[in-house]
């Protein structure tokens, strides 16, 4: 009975975060996939910004504006390093959102082994 | 690009019956799943259930849409004032005295979609990043700031 409480509990976190956080955030960040190729490629190492603009056919100043999302939606920050400015992942966010696909998993993995246990105690003798 | 379900997998050590059984049988329902007030195994039967006893706000709202006898059962799965529809999927296999079984649950993501804003066919793409492996090694990795 105590499993059952905690998954409850869980798939009640994971509702309440998803409410009070993630939407019109990280999911929008990652919906365009401009956007998550230049999460791909931050992601490897950190690039400047003409650097990162040499990865894409389309102008600097729509790959400027994809980056100004990815900070608004605090998946990416820009660090000034001399004349140079360079910009790097920040995936906390993104591990929230598969925490909460995550969390799903964990429920019916634990829906699954609770039927499992019944089954089993099903099959014992009176 | 459609986004990608939730599949999982496990064999049971119960026949096809059995489990089929303990999916659709109200009184087993309660044993192991939820305490569903009204449970009948006929297309188009539609239950509810709150998600537990502590916590009364979120209610699950389905509707069987998939029937057939010790082989497959699908219900829609939504909750009351929330935007979105998923659907869960039960499949049984017979492997001899065993069962293996494979739950899938498919449009998570729908519940998450209630932005206008949102280009359906984009955010499904972002989804299966999510929840694909390659974001999953992404995520996992030395990134952790």
């Amino acid at each position: 009975m105590r499993n059952r409480t905690v998954t409850l509990k869980l798939v009640t976190e994971w509702f309440h975060i998803k409410q009070s956080k993630l939407r019109r955030d990280v999911f929008q960040a990652i919906a365009d996939p401009t956007r998550r190729e230049i999460i791909g490629l931050i992601s490897q190492q950190s690039l400047n910004l003409n650097a990162l603009a040499d990865h894409f056919e389309i102008s600097r100043p729509a790959v400027s504006k994809h980056i100004k999302i990815l900070m608004e939606c605090g998946l990416l920050a820009i660090r000034q390093d001399g004349r140079e400015r360079y910009c790097e992942p920040r995936l906390q966010k993104i591990q929230e959102v598969a925490a909460w696909a995550e969390k799903y998993r964990e429920f019916w993995s634990q829906k699954l082994d609770a039927l499992a246990n019944f089954l089993d105690s099903e099959n014992q003798p009176k | 690009m459609k986004a990608e379900p939730l599949v999982l997998e496990r064999t049971l050590n119960a026949p096809v019956a059995s489990v089929w059984d303990a999916l659709t049988n109200n009184a087993k329902m309660k044993k192991w799943y939820f305490d569903i007030a009204d449970f009948k195994p006929e297309i188009g039967f539609e239950f509810q259930f709150y998600g537990s006893k502590d916590d009364t706000r979120y209610l699950h709202l389905c509707k069987i849409t998939e029937l057939i006898p010790e082989k497959r059962l699908t219900y829609t799965w939504k909750y009351e004032n929330f935007p979105g529809e998923s659907a869960v999927t039960f499949e049984l296999f017979e492997e001899g005295a065993q069962t293996r079984l494979k739950l899938t649950h498919a449009g998570l993501e729908s519940f998450t979609t209630d932005n206008p804003d949102f280009a359906p066919s984009s955010f499904n793409a972002g989804w299966t990043f999510i929840i694909g492996t390659s974001l999953k090694d992404f995520v996992e990795g030395k990134h952790t700031n």
